[in-house]
């Protein structure tokens, strides 16, 4: 709550407030970060995870 | 009125889903199984049909294989007081507003990709050249996920391994009891833990 902030423009910032509602978020802030949390995980190791993935697809456990 | 109490009244707790997770082919269907026999409703939806290579089922439900596309996972709310399997890739697609108390299987990743193999190969699906690679990459993915879980403060995790549930059924059925926090039914968890599917272990996979 206290933590660094973080500017968004104001059209951003209506989108982000509309679909954290829609998506069942209890916040904006907590919509935000879990939005960041798996941007991150997508660009570290961004190679192996593509790999993993097709595995999954292939032993049918993702779509 | 309906302002103090709205000001007053306690919030409520977030809703609590129980979730079983792992690689693919770790245990998690039998640990869901032990899960469904102690007392815990079993979320799934029965679309994936039992077959050779999990003969007591899946356990799987489609909404969860489609979480990282899904804008609304609001229905999750209603997965309170159910269990559920959910892969260890799609463990960050869990939204923060529920809290999750994770049953994590561990099994030895030789053991893991050998079953996937043989799952590849039945369905017909390339498997990838380098068993040494893809366990490598499994392990840094383990490594990932197990570390940005211990950051999450609405996840709470208990780690068994595979084998070590085959070994002795009511010693984790202990475990999971405790942990979950549940009146659950500990005979009737150990008595679907069956020894004869421990069918890739490690030990016959050297000498093969």
């Amino acid at each position: 709550m206290f933590g660094p902030k973080i500017k968004l423009d104001k059209a951003l910032y209506q989108k982000v407030k509309e679909y954290s509602k829609l998506a069942g978020y209890s916040s904006i802030d907590e919509f935000v970060a879990h939005a960041l949390e798996k941007e991150v995980a997508k660009l570290e190791d961004a190679e192996s995870e593509e790999e993993i993935k097709k595995r999954l697809k292939g032993l049918g456990y993702i779509s | 009125m309906a302002f103090f109490k709205r000001i007053f009244s306690r919030p409520q707790p977030p809703p609590e889903v129980f979730v079983v997770s792992g690689l693919p082919r770790s245990g998690t269907s039998m640990m869901m199984k032990m899960l469904e026999a102690g007392g815990v409703p079993a979320l799934t939806d029965g679309i994936r049909l039992a077959d050779t290579d999990n003969p007591k089922g899946y356990y799987e439900l489609e909404q969860i294989k489609d979480l990282a596309k899904q804008v609304d996972k609001s229905w999750l709310k209603d997965a309170a007081g159910h269990c559920v399997k959910v892969i260890s890739e799609l463990l960050i697609e869990l939204p923060p507003f529920c809290r999750y108390r994770v049953i994590f299987m561990n099994r030895d990743l030789h053991e893991i990709i050998a079953s996937q193999n043989r799952m590849l190969q039945r369905r017909g699906e390339e498997k990838a050249d380098d068993d040494e690679a893809m366990i490598d990459l499994f392990s840094r993915h383990l490594g990932k996920i197990k570390d940005w879980l211990r950051r999450q403060s609405h996840f709470r995790i208990l780690y068994l391994d595979y084998g070590g549930v085959l070994e002795d059924p009511p010693g984790n059925a202990r475990q999971v009891k405790e942990f979950l926090g549940l009146d659950l039914d500990i005979e009737l968890m150990a008595a679907v833990c069956d020894p004869a599917l421990y069918r890739n272990r490690r030990s016959r996979l050297v000498s093969q």
